[in-house]
């Protein structure tokens, strides 16, 4: 009796758990559904779920200009790729130096700083931007990668340092004293014997950053306008409000553009839990 | 320390740390707190973006203003449900999800990966596709609704539905958050309290409310209040999904200092709004760094 | 709190560097005040100055349509043979952004384009803030003014706005047409005749019978979205149509003039009896979905702009037939009905040079916009797409001939009526837009919404002296 109440329950709990990853996963996969339907079968009403002719145009848009030569969505999916490369190296290069010392040396006030660096991420983007706005227009940023590239930089570094410092702590200190008694200095000891340990700490962390310039759209839209500079979240959001709205090549970009990242965090999976949370838990 | 060593170790510690904390420091302060000193003096003043010319002082005239403007505490008010509907909802569902799949014990990897998809998309995408899925004429959410024989809903054009659909499509994105922190929790539970449970043959509700709940709690909270953080913030989605309508009533706070900020140029209104934007997130912040240092300690 | 004493002189020591920067901050911001110098608009010369012999690219800036891809394609194809060295490239953004983005970047004193496509209320606030070049002289020395309809002519360049519908040759003109449009009636022959209705009421009544009759298409379609300026040119439309006014332009007063009875009449019209007769969650629609609910043969009777409408008779897009012609016999497109009086809404945008683009920049402006308004070029342009304003180039058979939609918009120039030119344009616009919108998917009753529009307005205008608050 207690044992088919049991597996009843387990039952029970497989169908719920069954049920809410459908709807979870219901809306990416009509997602992609739409990506390769022929433009008549995505106004289908009802809704056409499997017996629609598959056509690979809509990705064929992307990347293509109806004149042939390159799409703007193409362009701007390679302005994504350079904004959101150099702003996660310069990340990088400033927050893990950073994160080790904080890691390693006994500072004034360390919590106090660290709860500064931390609560600079939590700004309203919406808000900064308006002076960063007249700050950039004084230094003539508006419009440009660089632009950009500071602004995700300084959003980015916080979050390197906090998600570093976890992974510095997890080195023992001990490896640097005893190389330093071996004659190494603290700097030699730092880059010969920790920092390769912290590799695939630095590689997770660049890629959370990667995720979050990426993905990021208030800044972009605010702060760039031209083509030429414009990255691939607001792009695509310019797909809509024309004359006419092609919601196939939506779904095609959108594809493209989650892929990457859907990638991505399947790489760093081990460590979601402290990458969403900026760093600030690890379990 | 041998003490034969030339130099003081100390002071080489010392000056290195600066050399690598300074750079990072520096940005921040160019980066984040000139700008928001900047918002801070700007203020106080009656000054405009495109307008141009010397800004007048109107001290705490925007202050006031905002404070007693009740298209502010209309837009404060629809922020408020936001967020405690979309964390409140988002919390509910995650913690369940979470707490289903760690009762599995096979394809757990499989089942964690799969919910997280949603989270790691980006707000544009998410927007723009709910608005299509939510589309009332060729929608496949209405379609789906019809072949079950129900009528069609006005998802994004009717107040009250236009304010839940919001919370649905964000509950939809950020329910993989808190599922992720709840499932950490509960697989840090340590067997042996379980074992020792059901050897006491207590119940199942009892194990829960007792072991469980409590151990993680801590965790989940943080979680709360991180989205909380986030919900408070958000823009994007507003700006895509209904852009405020009908009417105003899907205006955020933050998509309410947009049109103050770019419709109107009105900085110095603008900055004001923004200021009282970042003092509830710094006491927000405080909250949650308070629980993260409860929960380090502990 | 663990060491009261330490804490607090620390956040006194925090305090004190804080203050100092603000200090400094308030120091640096002082110099800021520098770029506001200026009055109104620079003067553009009265001659072309000499034009550059080195490679130059022309850019514009417009909102993202196929009007935007015509003018570049035109564009490079014609002027090309007067200025071989002179490449055009026109910039879009998406529709939604398109005031912020040409006005974040006037703010920034540096502009990505020469020419900006400024939508004919921007006029106002780009002028008051010096963003664009005074073309009066320009325009006496290069363009014959006597070759557009008055009113045209005023309505792209004007400022202060051609405010009874005549241009004042006094005032001072700050662009030049690029695109005319209108809204076009579009009314499906097959489903209620092929007589267009001649009133508003008839129109009603039409699209009602015909929505009846055929279940699953609904009898209207027309812009309801809260963005851009689509929920208020609609109710703008219907205004007119009902006899009422925008606002009294000499007294600046907007509060008792929008909102009497022929205003209140309007929005009764317009909520009552229009919107329930359009599609169910329609109430975020603007130009794309219109055309969809059109070309997927969803609406009876639909309402767009001309310049918008291209893509209907594209056979690719609509369910209505297989060719042009299929199309044609059951579309067809018309002036708007008339009511108490005949008002259609002006559409379109002028070309405006941007006052902070290179020199050699603006020099090219002037001459591309001078080779634009000559009669022979603006016919070809009319066969390319454009809607043209000079009214040789509208009376031409190139074209009326180009598009279905043309002979309304000839029909309709004389009727038109454009809303406030004003500087405080896109805080008025967006009263108007949230407040109608609210209306049409009942988040606010028609009486109070339309009294909110007139009360929030009129404070927007009002508000110069304001201490502090000002644009919430």
């Amino acid at each position: 009796m207690a044992v088919s109440a049991r597996r009843g329950r387990s039952a029970l709990e497989i169908v719920l758990l069954t049920v809410l990853a459908v709807v979870m996963l219901f809306p990416v996969l009509w997602m992609i559904e739409t990506s390769l339907k022929e433009n008549r079968d995505v106004y289908a009403v009802p809704a056409k779920f499997l017996d629609f002719k598959i056509t690979l145009d809509h990705y064929r848009d992307v990347f293509v200009s109806s004149g042939g030569g390159r799409s703007t969505l193409s362009t701007s999916f390679l302005n994504s790729v350079i904004v959101a490369g150099v702003s996660t190296v310069l990340a990088t290069v400033l927050g893990v130096p950073a994160a080790w010392a904080y890691s390693r040396f006994a500072l004034k006030a360390k919590k106090d700083q660290l709860f500064f660096i931390l609560s600079t991420r939590f700004m309203p983007p919406v808000v900064v931007v308006i002076p960063i706005f007249l700050m950039y227009r004084q230094v003539g940023l508006i419009d440009s990668a660089l632009g950009l590239i500071l602004i995700y930089t300084a959003f980015n570094v916080p979050f390197t340092i906090w998600m570093m410092k976890g992974f510095v702590d997890e080195v023992p200190a001990e490896y640097e004293d005893a190389a330093m008694l071996d004659g190494y200095t603290r700097l030699q000891a730092f880059r010969k014997f920790t920092l390769p340990l912290l590799v695939p700490g630095i590689a997770a962390t660049a890629v959370f950053a990667l995720i979050f310039s990426w993905n990021e759209f208030v800044f972009a839209i605010f702060l760039t306008s031209s083509d030429d500079v414009r990255t691939a979240p607001p792009a695509i959001a310019g797909l809509i409000g024309g004359t006419t709205v092609d919601w196939g090549l939506v779904a095609a970009s959108s594809v493209v553009f989650a892929l990457p990242v859907l990638v991505f965090a399947y790489l760093v999976r081990k460590h979601l839990v402290a990458g969403v949370t900026l760093g600030a838990v690890r379990r | 320390m041998p003490p034969a060593r030339g130099r003081s170790p100390r002071l080489t510690d010392r000056r290195l740390a600066v050399l690598f904390i300074a750079p990072a420091l520096l940005l921040l302060l160019a980066m984040s707190v000139f700008p928001l000193l900047w918002a801070l003096y700007l203020s106080f003043t009656d000054y405009s973006a495109t307008r141009g010319g010397p800004a007048a002082f109107v001290w705490f005239g925007n202050y006031t203003a905002i404070l007693t403007s009740a298209q502010v505490h209309q837009r404060a008010l629809t922020t408020l449900i936001y967020v405690v509907g979309a964390v409140g909802l988002q919390t509910v569902l995650g913690f369940t999800i979470a707490y289903l799949i760690s009762r599995r014990t096979r394809g757990r990897g499989l089942l964690t990966t799969l919910f997280l998809v949603p989270m790691m998309l980006s707000p544009v995408v998410v927007g723009l596709f709910w608005r299509f899925m939510l589309d009332a004429q060729f929608g496949v959410v209405n379609s789906l609704l019809g072949s079950l024989g129900l009528e069609p809903v006005e998802w994004l054009t009717r107040q009250r539905t236009a304010l839940i659909s919001l919370i649905v499509v964000d509950t939809w994105q950020w329910t993989p958050f808190i599922m992720l922190i709840a499932l950490a929790g509960l697989t840090a539970v340590p067997r042996y309290l379980y074992e020792a449970a059901s050897i006491d043959r207590a119940s199942e509700w009892f194990r829960f409310r007792t072991i469980t709940l409590p151990l993680v709690w801590p965790l989940l909270l943080i979680a709360v209040l991180f989205r909380a953080i986030e919900a408070f913030r958000l823009f994007d989605l507003v700006y895509i999904l209904t852009s405020g309508g009908p009417g105003v009533s899907t205006e955020t706070l933050s998509f309410h200092v947009y049109k103050v900020a770019f419709l109107g140029f009105n900085t110095g209104t603008a900055s004001a709004y923004g200021i009282l934007m970042v003092l509830v997130v710094i006491v927000l912040t405080q909250l949650y760094l308070r629980y993260l240092n409860k929960l380090k300690e502990d | 709190m663990r060491h009261p004493k330490r804490t607090t002189g620390r956040k006194i020591r925090l305090a004190t560097a804080a203050l100092l920067l603000v200090a400094t901050t308030m120091a640096a911001c002082g110099d800021d005040g520098g770029d506001g110098a200026r009055t109104g608009a620079p003067k553009a010369p009265a001659t072309i100055p000499e034009l550059s012999a080195d490679p130059l690219t022309l850019s514009f800036v417009w909102f993202e349509w196929p009007p935007a891809k015509a003018l570049e394609t035109f564009a490079n194809e014609e002027y090309k043979k007067v200025r071989p060295n002179a490449t055009i490239k026109v910039n879009t953004v998406p529709n939604a952004n398109w005031h912020d983005a040409m006005f974040t970047q006037f703010a920034a004193r540096k502009t990505d384009f020469d020419i900006a496509i400024l939508d004919s209320q921007h006029i106002g606030e780009a002028v008051t803030n010096g963003n664009i070049l005074d073309l009066t002289d320009f325009v006496k020395n290069n363009i014959e003014v006597e070759a557009y309809d008055p009113y045209l002519l005023a309505a792209y360049g004007q400022f202060p706005q051609a405010e009874t519908g005549r241009r004042d040759e006094n005032a001072s003109l700050y662009g030049l047409p690029l695109l005319g449009d209108t809204w076009t009636m579009i009314y499906r022959k097959d489903l209620i005749g092929d007589q267009p209705p001649q009133t508003w009421d008839e129109m009603i009544s039409a699209a009602e019978k015909c929505q009846t009759e055929n279940p699953g298409v609904s009898g209207l379609a027309f812009h309801q979205a809260n963005g851009s300026d689509a929920a208020a040119v609609t109710y703008n439309t219907v205004n007119g149509v009902y006899g009422g006014n925008l606002w009294d332009a000499k007294a600046k007063k907007i509060e008792g003039v929008l909102n009497d009875p022929a205003g209140q009449e309007a929005m009764d019209v317009l909520v009552k009896k229009m919107k329930p007769l359009t599609a169910k969650g329609s109430g975020n629609w603007f130009i794309d979905e219109v055309n969809a609910a059109v070309a997927q043969g969803k609406a009876c009777i639909a309402f767009n702009w001309i310049a918008a409408s291209g893509g209907l008779l594209d056979p690719e897009q609509s369910t209505l037939g297989k060719s042009r012609e299929q199309i044609l016999d059951k579309l067809g497109f018309a002036t708007l009905p008339k009511q108490k009086t005949d008002l259609v809404p002006l559409g379109g945008m002028g070309m405006h040079v941007s006052a902070y683009s290179p020199a050699a920049n603006q020099a090219e402006a002037l001459n591309f916009m001078k080779w634009f308004e000559q009669a022979d070029i603006q016919k070809k342009w009319a066969a390319a797409g454009g809607v043209p304003s000079r009214t040789d180039a509208i009376q031409s058979p190139e074209f009326l001939n180009a598009g279905p939609f043309n002979k309304v918009y000839a029909d309709s120039v004389p009727r038109m009526r454009d809303m406030w030119n004003v500087p405080e344009y896109a805080r008025l616009v967006d009263i108007e837009n949230t407040n109608v919108n609210a209306a049409l998917n009942g988040a606010k009753e028609p009486k109070q919404a339309l009294d909110d529009i007139a009360k929030e307005q009129q404070a927007v205008l009002d508000s110069s002296g304001r201490k502090g608050g000002g644009g919430l």
